[in-house]
């Protein structure tokens, strides 16, 4: 037997636990748990295909300000975000920079770009 | 000499920001943050992580791009800033004692003081686990500054401790960084932080949350080499029999906040025992005249949306009150926690104008009908513990309803949440 599924609603606090029944070919057959449309609705979104905002730093080379925080531009495929992360190891980053500016275009395909959630003016040295 | 000032704001985070502004916008001329760290913001740098603003802003931002938003707004509104500056003492009248490298020993006369120093991290004295002393014991929130800003990882293996928001939002980040996060444990029957966070960090990882858990001992001489953990009983006490060792090179404790109030007491500030911070009136006034609070010093908020809304209030009234010399009268009615409510803030309140109530529940629940001594009703589908509820009272049903003393909050549930 396939394990069971579950999946919990973030739309409120109430976080239903709801268990997805997959019929003998995988097809979903039916969401037992949820209290109200909205929780179904989100349940089967996240089973299509569940996407987060994936926020991360890269190396600036700078002491004073070792790392820059960046974020995907839009939410992206979870199965992105490892990838991702792998490629923000690699991306270098030149001052100055705005909040808001994109430090890597399109990361894995994503459609997404790597964008500065922080300004960096250039290097600040040590301490 | 003392220097002059209106408004002092003690603390330069989320909610010192949003009261400097506030302050400023509701006319006092000279706004003085006093900040102990090397630049603004408080935490808010360290927390890049989305999830901000969505009550605020009505948008989902990191946290220094939130921070960004606020410290822009007070530099336009030309707000002082004194950084690298420590408040050693703040006393009834409202004098301040700083010490700075640059500038030694000051005092500051101000107006109205606004309090913002927001909170700190139980630590693992405060929690209390038996076993060695050795490298790699951290909060949660000192792991997120190593990771983040300073750019080191602290382990390659951890368990955390406590099921806050920082914690698990860390055991995420650690996982991402390419980290092994061998589980979350939670002493409580339930989840400590948001529930988006357990779905969104630990799920999405295959992260174990293990509830009515706790870590009974730490092993390693020179750096930790493992936890001893347990189930815990209805006493919330480890039972025998139930141990098991998890090897791991690092314990995140993310056990809980406790507001930071010793500047509060020095100045003879009255303090409530359950939420650990000021009682303070709908002004967000504290028992000291003159002296106003805001944010995560008065009471540990679950988004940092409600810290600037609150430290919104603290301001205003803070330079309403440098202006006159004196608050309008606001304490008449004390607002009591009844069934399952833990607390609620503001503690007393005029009876006359609007005002939002901050509260807390003990324990989850379903279908819970929250009454406000029968001034106002409201149903709730689910309340937890970790959820901060926040409700709008109006002046007029207020004044309407005639009441007078005091005013119980009462929660009650069906079934467990």
């Amino acid at each position: 037997m396939a394990p069971r599924e579950t999946v919990v609603c973030i739309g409120c606090p109430l976080g239903c636990r709801v268990t997805v029944l997959r019929d003998r070919k995988g097809n979903i057959a039916g969401l037992k748990g949820a209290d109200c449309r909205q929780g179904e609705k989100y349940v089967l979104k996240e089973l299509e295909n569940p996407v987060r905002t994936l926020t991360a730093t890269v190396r600036t080379g700078d002491e004073g300000f070792p790392l820059l925080p960046v974020r995907t531009s839009r939410p992206v495929p979870k199965a992105l975000l490892a990838p991702i992360m792998q490629e923000t190891v690699k991306v270098k980053v030149r001052p100055p920079v705005r909040t808001g500016d994109v430090i890597a275009k399109n990361v894995s395909k994503s459609r997404a770009d790597l964008i500065a959630t922080a300004d960096w003016p250039g290097p600040r040295g040590e301490g | 000499m003392a220097k002059r000032v209106d408004v002092a704001v003690i603390g330069a985070g989320p909610a010192g920001l949003a009261a400097a502004i506030a302050a400023r916008e509701q006319g006092a001329e000279n706004v003085l943050i006093i900040e102990r760290a090397e630049q603004l913001g408080g935490l808010l740098p360290q927390c890049i992580h989305n999830g901000f603003g969505l009550v605020y802003f009505e948008q989902d931002m990191t946290g220094p791009e939130y921070e960004k938003a606020f410290m822009d707004r007070a530099v336009d509104m030309g707000v002082e800033t004194q950084l690298e500056t420590m408040v050693i003492d703040l006393d009834e009248k409202r004098e301040i004692t700083a010490v700075s490298r640059k500038h030694g020993y000051m005092k500051f006369r101000p107006g109205a003081v606004v309090l913002a120093m927001g909170c700190r991290e139980r630590s693992r004295g405060a929690v209390g686990i038996p076993g060695t002393r050795p490298a790699g014991v951290l909060t949660a929130g000192t792991c997120q500054r190593f990771v983040n800003i300073e750019g080191y990882m602290p382990g390659s293996r951890y368990v955390v401790l406590g099921s806050g928001d920082i914690g698990m939002i860390m055991a995420r980040r650690l996982t991402l960084e390419g980290a092994k996060v061998e589980a979350v444990v939670e002493i409580m029957p339930w989840p400590g932080g948001l529930i988006r966070n357990e779905v969104q960090c630990l799920h999405d990882f295959g992260i174990p949350l293990l509830l009515e858990h706790t870590v009974s001992f730490i092993h390693g001489e020179e750096r930790v080499e493992g936890v001893t953990v347990c189930r815990v009983d209805a006493q919330r006490q480890p039972m025998q029999g139930t141990e098991r060792l998890i090897p791991c090179d690092c314990l995140l404790i993310s056990a809980g906040l406790i507001p930071e109030n010793e500047l509060s007491r020095r100045a003879g500030v009255a303090l409530d025992p359950v939420t650990g911070g000021p009682v303070v009136d709908q002004d967000r006034q504290t028992s000291v005249p003159g002296i106003f609070a805001g944010g995560n010093v008065v009471q540990v908020h679950d988004l940092v949306d409600w810290v600037s809304r609150e430290a919104e209030v603290a301001g205003r009234s803070a330079a309403v009150f440098a202006d006159k010399g004196r608050a309008k009268r606001t304490a008449g009615i004390k607002v009591v926690p009844g069934k399952n409510v833990r607390y609620v803030v503001p503690q007393l309140i005029s009876g006359a104008g609007d005002v939002t109530l901050h509260m807390r529940v003990k324990e989850p629940g379903l279908s819970a009908r929250l009454d406000v001594g029968g001034v106002l009703k409201k149903k709730f589908r689910s309340v937890r513990p970790s959820e901060m509820i926040v409700l709008d009272l109006e002046g007029e049903a207020l004044r309407k309803s005639g009441i007078k003393g005091e005013l119980v909050v009462d929660c009650d549930t069906k079934g467990s949440g």
